[in-house]
């Protein structure tokens, strides 16, 4: 005979492991993600907060070891005029390629839902093409295409009496140059908004805008009453996502405006990085100046988030 | 005890195996010697590093030599990873501008010690010998360096009625215009094809009229470009630039299309540039492609041109020293340096020059302030920035001068990083 309180305890002792085990697996479970994010994300993040309170240039990379210096890449950064100058260029920058983006983007997903099956299969494939397209390749293809003596771009609009465009260089001015990189970024970002809306619109109920329809809406009136409000949180996702990309990109300004021709007039918050970074390398001050760059990609990531904070709830 | 006396037997074996190609890979390691050069020696002339590499191959039994060519626009990123990594090649070429950072910061071996067992170390060019050295030591070997030179068409020359190579700047300016007046039909030619930002051509001028970029002074780098000569000698380039450019095909970029694309083309009447640019100026215009040394202000002297070369060095890090100076000693024999000569470039001594366009040229040259952060400067463009504003009308050339040398001492003086 086991007595009565020994039981009682061997129940209770039994009903605690089972709610401690029940309480940690939603933890354990989490444990592999967060070591692998920590060890992937993590450890790079803590080196380049270390590396940007260091001196760390080339003297300090041939002996293998930086001093510390606290702040002073920080104060030093945020005092160059070229840093603010650069990031208030790179935030009109990225806000004119994400304003392009999604307004031909959403334009053109449009246009999908209403062209025929076989249209809509060719303008997808072609979009496809895009994307799988690298951007240093679509760089190279990009200024043959634009190349002043033989590019195709300055003979067609020769031969269409559009003007004078024999030998017309279309990198001579900072303005210029932005056009043509903008051009770029925003047809290579194309297929990533067209598809992914296209997938939103789909999704819209067809019997809502009947609805719509029936109570005498015309197309805008739906698109704006009905079909917005459903794609509305795809759509924030994809702007949030589209600011975090091209306020950082570097492939395309760097490689198309060429090496040669970067400079304080027209650094982008990349090029400038790379260039303070690794072209002067001063390490401690690219460190910094990541930093930096990584708190403003957090600040606009907020919509970001909330975005999809709301999307879970709904 | 049969099992017992098989697994030590197996252990034995497999241990003897592993040592033997542990080690037998180690040496091959070790036995590799790494070249870094730049790609001009591979498109220019891959047999004189064949030559050196066999010769090095004759003297060290067992060695290999395993040369990877670089491009200029990214090997000192390359470099500084190798750096980061302790994987730094054996001997590596550099510019003679990179060098000053490199050897303040003591990355490269001090060769000092061994500079007489290199062919005519007496007799280097003082100007690439300079570059190889700092605080008195000596950090690199001279390889090779290059002048300026005008590489023109002695056909339009000729037609224009132009028989004598120009003693003067303002007489070869004004046999551009004439050049420029006769072919004014041909679309988009230019009678002296250069670029607005080329900095190389534009502080020859400054250099003429004796100016400088920056001078050192009482432990302090001076911006020198808002000077009074160097004011005149930018003033004079961009007039030269102005009555030499048509409008319709004045470049501030000199690099794209290239300068001797361009002549190939049949678009220009000359060329500004190393002395090699004779090499591809197009099958139809080579029997009418010569060259004369660009004149000074000053008639009957030579403009100063922009002295280019490359040094050779030993990383500090390198783990076969003796080896790579022994290479470094082939590659730079008085054999190998005559037939980089006979390529177009300037060898590494004085008692090797010739004759040349290119030597004669190398009488007046410049070269960029010897200061640890001067590819700053470069990497900043500040040069290009300053001339761009100039030309394009944006700034004065005092203007522009006065922020271009701020910018230069600014960076200059800034603690090296």
């Amino acid at each position: 005979m086991v007595p009565a309180a020994a039981t009682g305890r061997s129940r209770r002792r039994r009903l605690a492991r089972q709610r401690l085990t029940r309480g940690a697996a939603p933890y354990l479970l989490l444990a592999p993600t967060v070591i692998a994010v920590g060890a992937i994300l993590g450890y790079p993040v803590v080196n380049l907060v270390e590396l940007s309170l260091q001196k760390y240039g080339l003297f300090e990379l041939v002996s293998h070891h930086g001093s510390y210096i606290g702040l002073a890449n920080f104060s030093s950064v945020l005092g160059d005029p070229i840093f603010w100058n650069t990031l208030w260029r790179t935030i009109a920058f990225a806000g004119a390629n994400v304003g392009l983006t999604m307004a031909i983007g959403v334009l053109l997903a449009l246009l999908l839902v209403r062209v025929s099956t076989w249209v809509r299969l060719l303008l997808t494939g072609a979009l496809v093409l895009v994307w799988s397209m690298p951007p240093v390749v679509a760089v190279q293809v990009w200024q043959w295409m634009t190349n002043l003596q033989n590019g195709v771009l300055n003979y067609t609009l020769t031969q269409l009496h559009i003007g004078n465009f024999f030998e017309h260089d279309w990198y001579s001015s900072t303005l210029s140059q932005y056009g043509m990189v903008t051009t770029l970024i925003v047809w290579g970002g194309l297929p990533f908004v067209v598809i992914t809306t296209y997938a939103a619109l789909s999704q819209v109920p067809p019997e809502l805008i009947e609805a719509a329809q029936l109570d005498g809406a015309r197309y805008w009136r739906v698109l704006k009453e009905v079909t917005l409000p459903v794609v509305r949180p795809v759509l924030l996702i994809m702007t949030s996502l589209s600011i975090i990309w091209d306020f950082g990109v570097f492939t395309q300004p760097y490689l198309l405006i060429g090496p040669g021709q970067q400079n304080s007039g027209n650094y982008l918050m990349s090029v400038y990085l790379y260039v303070q970074g690794y072209g002067n390398t001063n390490f401690g001050r690219g460190a910094a100046i990541s930093i930096l760059m990584l708190a403003v990609v957090a600040i606009l990531s907020i919509f970001y988030v909330r975005s999809m904070l709301r999307v879970g709830d709904e | 005890m049969k099992f017992r006396g098989l697994a030590l037997l197996t252990t034995a074996l497999t241990l003897a195996v592993g040592i033997a190609t542990a080690s037998s890979a180690l040496g091959a390691t070790s036995n590799t010697l790494t070249v870094w050069l730049q790609v001009d020696a591979q498109n220019g002339w891959p047999d004189i590093v064949a030559a050196a590499n066999s010769a090095f191959e004759a003297n060290h039994p067992g060695w290999t030599v395993n040369v990877e060519y670089q491009q200029w626009s990214d090997h000192l990123q390359k470099f500084d990873a190798t750096i980061a990594g302790n994987d730094t090649p054996d001997v590596i070429e550099m510019g003679n501008t990179e060098m000053t950072k490199y050897m303040a910061a003591g990355e490269f071996a001090n060769l000092g010690g061994v500079k007489s067992q290199f062919a005519n170390s007496s007799h280097w060019l003082a100007g690439l010998q300079a570059s190889a050295t700092y605080m008195h030591h000596l950090f690199g070997v001279p390889y090779y360096a290059g002048s300026r030179v005008i590489t023109y068409r002695a056909d339009l020359f000729k037609k224009a009625h132009i028989h004598a190579v120009p003693k003067s700047l303002a007489q070869f300016q004004a046999d551009l215009v004439k050049v420029g007046s006769m072919e004014k039909g041909v679309q988009g030619f230019s009678p002296l094809y250069v670029g607005g930002e080329d900095w190389y051509t534009a502080l020859g001028f400054v250099f003429d009229y004796g100016g400088s970029i920056a001078t050192y002074k009482h432990g302090r780098w001076v911006g020198e470009l808002d000077s009074k000569q160097s004011i005149a000698g930018l003033t004079a380039f961009q007039q030269f630039f102005d009555a030499t450019q048509p409008k319709s095909s004045a470049r501030l970029d000199g690099s794209n299309p290239f300068p001797y694309t361009v002549f190939s083309q049949g678009k220009t009447a000359a060329n500004y540039g190393p002395a090699w640019y004779s090499c591809c100026t197009g099958k139809k215009y080579a029997s009418a492609t010569k060259q004369f040394v660009m004149p000074s202000h000053t008639p009957g002297q030579p403009m100063p041109g922009f002295l280019g070369g490359s040094d050779l060095a030993v990383p500090a890090q390198s783990a076969n020293q003796s080896e790579a100076e022994a290479w470094i000693a082939d590659f730079t024999s008085t054999t190998s340096e005559q037939a980089l000569a006979a390529k177009g470039n300037i060898p590494n001594a004085t008692n090797l020059l010739g004759n040349s366009v290119n030597d004669k040229a190398a009488a007046r040259s410049w070269f960029v302030p010897q200061a640890a952060n001067w590819v700053e400067v470069e990497n900043g463009n500040i040069l290009k920035t300053m001339l761009g504003a100039i030309l394009s009308g944006q700034l004065s050339v005092k203007q522009a001068a006065s922020v271009a040398s701020q910018n230069i001492a600014q960076t200059l003086n800034q603690p090296a990083s």
